[in-house]
């Protein structure tokens, strides 16, 4: 199969080098006319913020994948890259590789399962720009179906693997219904608005932002329909939380062990939950010694995210069976393809010769006995047919049998010389 | 009917192994294959525990409460069936091998000793005592249950509190879950030992007229009655939460295991029917 394509991703390149080569929704579109009227017949264009991707089928023999990296160097005008950061694919392992990469195995968290959305996206694209055909079609319904099959017939994406998402992983072990729960925010950063994002996601009862600059609090409280509570008074009404997650800047501790023992006896040892994801850390760690205080710093949660990450990579093998099956059927659909004009052209040659002696004639028999004539070569037709079309496709969807299908293939072509056969069967 | 007792009371140890075995390997492998079937072993393992104990009834003219092996298997299957509804109700299935443990104990101890019984005094084919008695082992299976998921909520405490990620953190319900099961479990056998004390304080005096208030058993339940219901007391009115309530559970079933032992081992009690 005659699959081209590069990939710049987190293995082969540094971060800036893949913003570099970035594209945006409307860059994708320009750059696929670009492919579409020099390089490439048909394909799809991938970019995220871990990876660019352009695969598709060439417009002849001689355009090598190094021509799509120099293309998309041109585009983008980057000059920190070189053929060092870029890794190119041909047929099979083109495949393979799109197929790795909609699955999440490629990914730098591996099962990451946002990636087999934003595929589709690209996929979609494609199809829209009129840049796809019945191969890239059949690959992107393939690459679909495997990060489907991966998500649902393996853990590959299952488990916390970020600091945020494994606090929630423990906040469900201490609480039953979250929507009962209230969670307090300290700081207004991107780790903490990224912890309100989760908690919010998990329908937490309600969620109160508090931050030095009440302007951030409140951006932020309305991003995850939340409330705020000033930054001098919120120590006053920390019993009221089930959850503290702290992630300000401060170089001291701005709740100390004495605030938490006095919450808890407030609380009547009901639990509180505590995540300190700030560095320097916000909260005195002694308050762990506290009963009914679970207290977690980052490291503590990256013992969880360790775990999910080493069970995920114990997944990768039954993803790849998966991968294996599909590629398979892939090239069972695939090696179809060349014997079908060759299975059409026969069968238009044979009624072609049908239809000129039936016309012979026509005029010569009743109209009674023409029918049973055109039926009977009719089936006459159909059954000599039968068994060379049963036999070809029989060896064509066998991939072992490539050589002896396309050996048959030209032995019938040569034949019944069905080069120079037109489509409705007559010589051209 | 003798012989399918005799048959029922080999294989309903076997059977309870099965069970546990599958819940077991359900808890550590986490196989979503065999976790419907778990429930489905257990439900067979219960139905033909049910059958034994009636075919048991109807041969020997009494219900099986009438010595110590007659009893555990009784009580075998009324902590299997107290989970089972449990775990229907709750739909929570990772406490299930910690209880069975319990059910296969009582059983093989029960299949092991049990002798038929024909001839037992008159008094315990009374069907008074009958209630009496089961809802006394109702009352300590909940009790038994309560102590596992009591057990097991401090398990967790302890796996969250020193940041250990393990199997108990992985497989077991959250902690409020494990607090409302040991609670509700106190409650309902809390219900039925008050039913059973209350059965005894009406019929008691008149099937025994020479009964003493201050025999051993009867002490040693008022004392287990006691701290549970001041257990819940604390939970209801003081609106205590958690290690401080299931405490009150688990002190209340080493007593209550250790009233069992005293008053049926050690102590000469009007109880001792046998």
């Amino acid at each position: 199969m005659n699959l081209i394509g590069i990939s710049i991703n987190h293995r082969t390149s540094s971060i800036e080098q893949r913003e570099a080569v970035h594209l945006s929704l409307e860059e994708q579109q320009q750059f696929i006319s670009l492919l579409k009227n020099k390089l490439l017949k048909e394909g799809f264009v991938l970019s995220t913020c871990n990876r660019t991707e352009i695969f598709g089928i060439p417009i002849n023999h001689q355009i090598h994948p190094n021509l799509l990296f120099a293309e998309l160097i041109n585009f983008k005008n980057v000059d920190n890259l070189e053929f060092g950061n870029v890794e190119s694919y041909d047929s099979e392992n083109a495949l393979r590789h799109i197929a790795h990469v909609a699955s999440g195995i490629d990914s730098l968290i591996i099962g990451d399962s946002q990636i087999l959305s934003q595929c589709k996206e690209s996929f979609r694209l494609s199809v829209d720009e009129n840049f796809s055909n019945t191969t890239t079609r059949k690959i992107f319904d393939v690459a679909v179906r495997i990060g489907k099959r991966a998500i649902k017939e393996t853990l590959i994406s299952q488990g916390a693997v970020t600091v945020s998402y494994a606090a929630i992983q423990v906040i469900e072990k201490i609480f039953a219904n979250l929507d009962k729960k209230e969670a307090l925010i300290i700081g207004a950063g991107e780790t903490s608005e990224l912890a309100a994002i989760h908690l919010n996601s998990r329908n937490i009862g309600k969620i109160t932002i508090t931050n030095r600059t009440e302007e951030k609090a409140g951006k932020l409280a309305k991003k995850v329909s939340g409330s705020t509570i000033l930054f001098e008074e919120f120590k006053n009404h920390l019993h009221k939380f089930d959850i503290i997650i702290s992630a300000t800047s401060s170089k001291d501790f701005i709740v100390s062990y004495s605030d938490i023992k006095s919450v808890i006896s407030k609380r009547k040892g009901t639990p509180i939950f505590i995540m300190d994801i700030a560095i320097p850390r916000d909260i005195d760690p002694k308050v762990k010694n506290i009963d009914n205080v679970f207290y977690n710093d980052i490291d503590s949660l990256n013992i969880i995210v360790d775990q999910n990450l080493q069970k995920r990579k114990h997944e990768i093998p039954k993803v790849q069976n998966i991968i294996n099956e599909e590629i398979d059927g892939f090239y069972n659909w695939y090696n179809t393809l060349g014997i079908v004009p060759t299975i059409k052209s026969l069968r238009s040659f044979f009624e072609s010769i049908e239809f000129d002696e039936l016309n012979k004639i026509k005029n010569k028999v009743s109209d009674e006995d023409f029918v049973k004539l055109e039926e009977m070569t009719k089936r006459l037709v159909g059954r000599i047919l039968h068994n060379p079309t049963k036999k070809l496709r029989e060896l064509a969807e066998n991939n072992d049998d490539l050589d002896k299908t396309n050996i048959h293939t030209s032995t019938l072509k040569y034949l019944f010389d069905l080069d120079n056969i037109s489509e409705n069967g007559n010589k051209e | 009917m003798i012989d399918t007792i005799h048959s029922l009371n080999i294989i309903l140890p076997i059977l309870y192994s099965l069970t546990l075995g599958i819940y077991l390997y359900d808890f550590i492998k986490d196989d979503s294959k065999v976790h419907n079937a778990k429930r489905i072993f257990l439900f067979i393992t219960l139905l033909l525990h049910l059958l034994y104990l009636i075919l048991r009834t109807i041969e020997f003219n009494h219900p099986p409460i009438t010595n110590k092996f007659e009893i555990f298997t009784v009580l075998a299957f009324c902590l299997g069936f107290s989970y089972f509804l449990l775990e229907l109700l709750t739909d929570i299935r990772g406490t299930g091998s910690f209880i069975i443990l319990f059910s296969l104990i009582f059983q093989l101890i029960s299949s092991f000793f049990i002798q038929d019984l024909i001839e037992v005094k008159e008094v315990l084919r009374n069907r008074l005592l009958g209630i009496h008695v089961v809802s006394a082992l109702g009352g300590y299976a909940g009790f038994t249950i309560a102590a596992v998921h009591g057990l097991l909520f401090f398990l967790l405490y302890k796996e969250i509190k020193f940041n250990r990620y393990g199997l108990i953190f992985k497989r077991l319900p959250s902690l409020e879950i494990l607090e409302k099961l040991n609670f509700y479990s106190v409650l309902i056998g809390f219900i039925l030992l008050t039913i059973s004390i209350l059965i005894g304080f009406i019929w008691l005096p008149i099937a025994f007229p020479k009964i003493s208030y201050v025999d051993p058993k009867l002490i040693s339940v008022s004392i287990v009655w006691l701290v549970f219901g001041i257990g819940i007391l604390t939970k209801l009115i003081a609106k205590w939460y958690g290690k401080k309530v299931i405490l009150f559970s688990l002190i209340g079933f080493v007593i209550a295991i250790l009233s069992l032992l005293v008053s049926n081992v050690f102590a000469q009690t009007f109880h001792s029917f046998y």
